[in-house]
């Protein structure tokens, strides 16, 4: 198996042949595009989360003291 | 037919559980996957007699472009649910694949006009109808969701995006046959088998089929995550939900 990796040495790697700014260029490309699209769901995750919780201690709250809350905290929009 | 599973995985609550389920598995498949499909391709692939090292290229742009025509047929079979039997879910799939394909039709661009500039000198070719039509999946991509922001009703944002992503599914046709209906710049698919030699070989193939696989269970977990916050949000007011954030 190592004998078929096609290099000899890192620069030689990174020179792809002389092709290496559209080889690094193309897995720059993909790696961004793929961590992306992974943390964006996660991050926004946590941010529903934490609203959410928000949401629910303002409800508990209202119940307390009588009065309607949905609309104390409206940064979760409805379609967003 | 018993149709309880149909609407058992319709419900977001049982959406929710069984892809709680699945997804470290996903993840960990897909995370397999690409590191397998990434070294492969960067370290083994062997130079091309005439392509040198830029069939690595080729590795990622034909995974990503391949997938990328699912999009189209999965927000039409979702928005053809919703038409039919206003299931919720449905629509949550199918808001949050949109913008997810436009990144899948501008990455398949990049890349294509990344091997282009070396392989074919040049970046752009507007006479190309295989270039065109994937630029073309690219603008009626972003369209669906400016469609989808800009009417207000949920429901009626959700028709409207349905029947869009369904007319859609013409344009996936042209890109699939673009290039055996004219005569283009862009080549045909290349043939698989085992005893395929140069650059249709095994060697090249191979690690392309290992990063098919993973951009679609990266498609997969991407989609699912941005699925489930989108219950999150409509569902906020469901006892399970409430119970959910509580117990975090």
């Amino acid at each position: 198996m190592i004998e078929a990796i096609q290099f000899s040495s890192f620069a030689e790697f990174l020179n792809m042949g002389g092709y290496g700014f559209n080889v690094w260029s193309v897995y720059s490309v993909f790696f961004v595009f793929v961590v992306v699209n992974l943390l964006a769901p996660l991050r926004r995750r946590k941010q529903i989360m934490k609203e959410l919780k928000r949401r629910n201690i303002l409800n508990e709250n209202a119940q307390d003291s009588g009065q309607a809350s949905d609309q104390a905290s409206n940064s979760l929009g409805e379609n967003q | 037919m018993n149709w309880t599973w149909f609407h058992k995985l319709g419900s977001p609550k049982s959406f929710y559980a069984i892809t709680s389920r699945w997804l470290p598995w996903l993840i960990a498949a897909m995370g397999a996957f690409l590191v397998v499909g990434v070294l492969w391709a960067l370290l083994f692939i062997p130079p091309d007699y005439q392509q040198g090292y830029t069939t690595r290229i080729l590795v990622v742009h034909v995974a990503v472009a391949g997938t990328s025509l699912a999009f189209f047929p999965i927000m039409a079979v979702a928005g053809t649910i919703t038409l039919v039997w206003r299931m919720k879910l449905a629509d949550m799939v199918a808001k949050n694949a949109a913008p997810l394909g436009a990144w899948f039709s501008f990455v398949t661009l990049a890349t294509g006009s990344l091997w282009g500039s070396v392989m074919w000198g040049t970046w752009w070719e507007w006479t190309d109808a295989r270039l065109v039509s994937m630029l073309f999946q690219f603008f009626l991509l972003l369209s669906v969701v400016a469609l989808r922001s800009a009417i207000e009703d949920n429901d009626k944002a959700a028709r409207a995006c349905a029947l869009l992503s369904i007319v859609g599914c013409i344009n996936v046709v042209i890109i699939k046959y673009s290039v055996e209906w004219w005569n283009v710049l862009h080549q045909p698919n290349s043939p698989v088998g085992m005893s395929n030699s140069g650059a249709n070989g095994p060697e090249f193939w191979l690690p392309t089929l290992v990063m098919i696989v993973a951009v679609y269970l990266f498609l997969a977990v991407s989609l699912i995550l941005a699925t489930r916050n989108e219950i999150l949000q409509r569902e906020r007011k469901a006892q399970w939900v409430q119970d959910l954030v509580a117990s975090s």
